[in-house]
């Protein structure tokens, strides 16, 4: 299972969102697009609209499953690892 | 009256404090029915976020939205942005990050983990106050991409679509007279609880109003 999370460092769900996959012991790849520049942030920007049709945070992409905001319930639905608690 | 424009974009000063946004940007949620959530620390979490934005930008962005160099795009998400969001945060109750709340929200930390999806079916946005419009005043404004004029006659509320099917005049600039309004370009009449006019083929469409307490309601459909 792959899990990626798009994250700006300004936004409160994004943190909340990584701290609930670390609380989860969740393993994941995220991307702090704010922290982007040039042309790679022009590129995740683009790719983030593509996937969830705007640009707000947090994106979370768990396999082809693309969630828009911390959305926990979801998340626990999905995530084998936080359905155990 | 026309439609309640954002805030002319404002240098801060140096030095701006929390405690300066939070004075600054609360008349203009006011106005718009909503009000800092009642979760105060997360007020100062998201304001704090803004702050170290507005010391990197100039500007204070949604900390939780990404600016894409594009002037036009990125004004909609200077905060507070609301009244270019009306349709989706009346739907979620408050605003993405939700750092305002809708006014009738009591508990705001309740809504954390509501999320702004786009709904299908009607969205019912709360458009004014009664007390924002005198008898026989128009006031436009949009609901998502719709432009809607919303007019008072007594105690009535009446919306129309916001474009005389003439020349595209603004309706809601124009004459009430009773409850027949007067293009203000070239005088074509409508009648705002119809929204029919004497010209063939040329009614505007209406949207329902509701008005609960003293809040002003206009539903459209997603």
């Amino acid at each position: 299972m792959s899990v990626k999370v798009w994250a700006l460092s300004t936004c409160p769900y994004c943190r909340m969102t990584r701290k609930w996959l670390d609380e989860q012991g969740v393993d994941y790849d995220v991307v702090e697009v704010d922290k982007l520049e040039g042309t790679e942030r022009d590129d995740t920007i683009a790719e983030v609209k593509a996937l969830s049709g705007g640009t707000s945070f947090p994106v979370i992409k768990v396999d082809d499953e693309v969630i828009v905001g911390f959305n926990k319930s979801r998340l626990q639905e999905i995530l084998p690892q936080a359905a155990k608690q | 009256m026309s439609e309640p424009v954002h805030p002319a974009r404002r240098m801060f000063d140096e030095g701006t404090t929390l405690e300066d946004l939070k004075a600054y940007m609360a008349p203009f949620a006011e106005r718009l029915g909503y009000k800092f959530n009642t979760d105060t620390d997360f007020v100062n979490e998201v304001l704090e976020s803004e702050l170290e934005i507005l010391a990197e930008t100039g500007d204070v962005y949604c900390p939780c939205r990404v600016r894409t160099g594009d002037p036009k795009e990125d004004v909609k998400i200077v905060c507070p942005c609301i009244h270019f969001y009306l349709d989706q945060f009346s739907a979620i109750r408050k605003c993405w990050c939700g750092l305002f709340i809708r006014r009738d929200v009591e508990d705001g930390a309740a809504l954390h983990g509501v999320l702004a999806e786009f709904r299908k079916g009607d969205i019912e946005a709360r458009v004014a106050s009664v007390d924002d419009l005198r008898d026989g005043e128009g006031r436009g404004f949009k609901i998502g991409k719709r432009e809607i004029a919303l007019f008072r006659v007594g105690n009535g509320f009446f919306a129309l679509a916001n474009v005389c099917r003439h020349m595209y005049g603004p309706l809601a600039e124009g004459y009430l007279d009773g409850y027949e309004v007067m293009c203000p370009w070239h005088g074509w009449r409508y009648d705002v609880r119809t929204g029919e006019t004497d010209h063939p083929n040329a009614n505007v469409q209406t949207y329902p109003v509701t008005v609960r307490g003293d809040e002003v309601f206009v539903t459209v459909s997603a």
